[in-house]
């Protein structure tokens, strides 16, 4: 017989938590729906409590929490903005993590995995899908109220830029917490990886204060969890066109 | 309703009556709408016809009905263009409406999810993907069971044979339904995408749309690109591939064997033009690109004009 393997709940976000096995530690979320799994994803029932196995392979929420992130993580009550929501696997852990008190708008543009992301939230009370394009934020701002964290995984050229024009439009003010998943490799292939998480860096932190960014390697490669507090609007923000060393330019053919 | 206090706030109109502190939220079908946040109207001012109209609605249905007629009365009361509202009157008005229950909140933003996902599956363009990936995957299944049956050795008097009916009937059927299924797909091809339709014909149109996503991906994908969509290998400098989904289009076969490769080239490149046509113009250019199609052949197998 094992020894009962103990869940210790994460002391900012309590439905998060972790089970230690020697050095390697499992994430496991406590789940805000009813079975069966929703991709698939381990599942345990003890004491009337649900939880989901929250697997870092699967989810780059999960790599950056389990690498180490110490920035702000979705907790109970609280509303989160979702921008690139897919079919729901990462968007169904952050409504578990806010739990039933709260509400997870899960915005995904593209029909065929909103479909299975509509089917899903049908049976998870907190996850809220809307089908809209991330990068016009005014078509679906009538739907969001103000948020209190946004978390976003778009994997954009642009995707610095699609954050922000979220974050200043639905954000419920400074102190809200703004994650993103950033894909490097959709910002081009002329620069390292660091190099454009440091550019992504420089933009954010005109309004973001910055917690150290977590490399998402080896589950996600090319991908950090960057982000931090909003603070706000930039004090000076250049006029017109916004022209950063980040700037995606127009990638050249092979 | 007697009192109604309506705010029109992007695509949803927010609707108080009186007796009830709550609002109602109606959201505006694709409104690109002349109408303007900061507008407020009390519903005595109202016409009759618009109140009428309210009365009958039910949250998210017919809305296009308030959404023309609130622009309307804005437009004539105003006298002026109405705008869309900037962020900052969104927010301003945001702030400005009683906050909705939690549970409202939830089944408002559920409805409009459900609704937006049913008009974009009637699109016929969506229509068409579904229809295509159908087609391809009973495409497989037909040409697996008439493989089997040419394993399948039929002796008299066996006791297989009882059993073998059965399954030349079930094939039978599955390749009629398959045929059903090639006739709907090739006519809702022709509809959505006429010229790409009538340079590779109607069935590689399909597969091509479903490969890029949509019509207006495959509008934006070069030739070199869509010769190779749905092809499995990688490309690679020494030798990549050469077809994808082309490989089954109008003519390949009458192309010599070792020219297929600089067909489909040619091929591609007019069927990228005729797809960004579909996409953008839908202009009829089909009859020019297939002209030059005919003569790319000809150059193929030797013959020049």
């Amino acid at each position: 017989m094992t020894t009962a393997r103990r869940f210790e709940a994460d002391p900012t976000s309590p439905r998060l938590l972790r089970r230690r096995y020697g050095d390697r530690t499992e994430l496991w979320t406590e789940a805000a729906g009813e079975l069966p799994p929703v991709y698939g994803e381990g599942w345990l029932e003890r004491d009337g409590r649900r939880f989901r196995r929250f697997e870092p392979a699967r989810s780059k929420l999960s790599a950056g929490i389990a690498g180490g992130w110490d920035g702000p993580i979705p907790r109970p009550g609280e509303r989160w903005l979702y921008l690139g929501a897919a079919t729901g696997t990462t968007a169904s852990h952050v409504a578990d993590l806010v739990g039933g008190d709260g509400a997870v708008y899960a915005v995904e543009r593209s029909v065929r995995p909103f479909a299975r992301l509509l089917a899903t939230s049908a049976r998870w009370p907190p996850l809220l899908p809307i089908l809209a394009d991330a990068r016009a934020p005014a078509s679906y701002a009538d739907l969001v109220p103000p948020v209190d964290g946004l978390y976003a995984d778009v994997a954009q050229p642009d995707q610095v830029e699609i954050v922000l024009a979220n974050a200043r439009l639905l954000l419920s003010g400074p102190g809200a917490a703004l994650l993103v998943a950033l894909k490097t490799a959709s910002m081009g292939r002329d620069r390292s990886a660091g190099r454009h998480r440091d550019s992504a860096e420089e933009r954010l932190a005109r309004e973001v204060d910055l917690d150290a960014a977590v490399k998402l390697d080896p589950f996600h490669r090319g991908h950090f969890l960057v982000g931090g507090r909003w603070r706000g609007e930039p004090n000076a923000r250049p006029r017109g066109v916004i022209r950063s060393p980040g700037t995606p330019r127009a990638r050249r053919r092979p | 309703m007697n009192a109604a206090l309506v705010i029109p706030f992007g695509r949803t109109v927010y609707l108080f009556t009186a007796g009830s502190d709550r609002p109602t939220g109606f959201r505006l079908p694709d409104h690109r709408g002349p109408t303007r946040a900061a507008a407020i109207s009390s519903a005595e001012e109202l016409p009759g016809a618009l109140v009428d109209a309210l009365d009958r609605l039910r949250p998210a249905e017919e809305l296009h009905v308030v959404g023309e007629a609130l622009a309307r009365t804005l437009a004539d009361r105003t006298g002026r263009r109405v705008v869309p509202p900037s962020s900052v009157e969104w927010m301003a008005a945001r702030r400005a409406l009683p906050s909705v229950s939690a549970a409202e909140q939830r089944t408002f933003v559920r409805t409009v999810a459900a609704e937006a996902l049913a008009t974009a599956l009637r699109a016929p363009e969506e229509v068409l993907i579904t229809l295509a990936r159908e087609e391809e995957r009973l495409e497989r299944a037909v040409g697996r069971e008439q493989r089997a049956s040419e394993a399948m050795l039929e002796v008299p008097g066996s006791p297989l044979v009882e059993y073998l009916g059965r399954w030349a009937v079930t094939r039978a059927a599955l390749e009629r339904h398959h045929r059903a299924l090639v006739e709907t797909l090739e006519s809702t091809a022709r509809s959505v995408a006429p010229n790409l339709a009538a340079v590779v014909g109607p069935r590689v149109a399909a597969r091509l749309i479903a490969a890029a996503g949509g019509l207006g991906a495959l509008g934006r994908t070069r030739g070199a690109r869509l010769q190779l969509l749905g092809s499995r290998r990688r490309p690679s400098a020494d030798r990549g591939p050469r077809f994808g989904v082309i490989y089954r289009a109008e003519r390949m076969t009458d192309v010599p064997s070792d020219r297929r490769g600089a067909y489909a080239r040619s091929l591609a490149a007019l069927a990228s033009i005729a797809a960004r046509a579909d996409a953008t113009t839908r202009g009829a250019i089909a009859p020019l690109l297939v002209r030059r199609r005919d003569r790319r052949i000809e150059q193929l197998r030797g013959r020049r004009r």
